[in-house]
């Protein structure tokens, strides 16, 4: 199955999170489809950014968000 | 550099995740292996809990109870120290400081506030070494 995962990415203390497209049997090895998004808590201004339109395409054809990407889109659409 | 965003509360995305993975960098060598593994699949891997169980071979049951342990552990470190709290606190009288340095630059040319600028970068400091001596601010 092809899931739509938030994935921690960045240093230590300084946390950086990419939304990807990826095969949930290899959740960790790093390995992604596609990113459709970023959330840099850091950034002054433009935080979260979300490619929806990939994203509708990606659910489109059976990819599954995670309940917290779920959340991130409805952020962005709101 | 560390977010500036240093709030509990914010219970759900995306607050309450950055928090969770500070708390996980300053305190996680703290956690026992497996906590610390469950935990950091939960909340830096987005896992669900089945994934987690799964992954390391345990209940569902069991990887919640790991990264509610973990989480409970990880709170309790930093209600004891406020480690993450006054690092956060210094920066953002660094970043005020730079602020204000940054203007006093921009004043030489006319250099009529200098002065008043001047000690308000004093109180900075001032607020900053307090901080880093460690006092409980609100009184504990």
């Amino acid at each position: 199955m092809v899931k739509i995962r938030l994935r921690r990415v960045g240093a230590k203390k300084a946390p950086f999170y990419r939304i990807v497209v990826a095969d949930s049997r290899s959740p960790r090895d790093g390995r992604f489809i596609e990113e459709l998004g970023t959330y840099n808590p850091a950034a002054d201004s433009e935080k979260l950014k979300v490619d929806l339109e990939r994203v509708q395409y990606w659910i489109a054809n059976g990819a599954q968000p995670t309940d917290t990407v779920r959340g991130l889109i409805k952020k962005v659409e709101a | 550099m560390m977010p500036v965003l240093w709030t509990k509360g914010g219970e759900g995305m995306p607050e309450d995740r950055l928090r969770r993975s500070m708390l996980l960098d300053y305190y996680g060598e703290l956690l026992t292996p497996r906590q610390r593994e469950c935990y950091e699949l939960h909340y830096n891997d987005d896992l669900s809990l089945s994934e987690i169980a799964e992954q390391c071979g345990i209940s569902r049951q069991g990887a919640w109870d790991n990264i509610r342990r973990a989480g409970e552990a990880l709170e309790e470190m930093e209600e004891k120290t406020g480690l993450i709290r006054r690092l956060s606190e210094t920066e953002r009288h660094l970043r005020h400081l730079r602020h204000l340095l940054k203007e006093m630059k921009a004043c030489t040319a006319g250099s009529r506030n200098l002065d008043a600028l001047l000690q308000e970068a004093e109180q900075e400091v001032a607020g900053l070494l307090k901080t880093s001596d460690g006092d409980e601010t609100d009184g504990i």
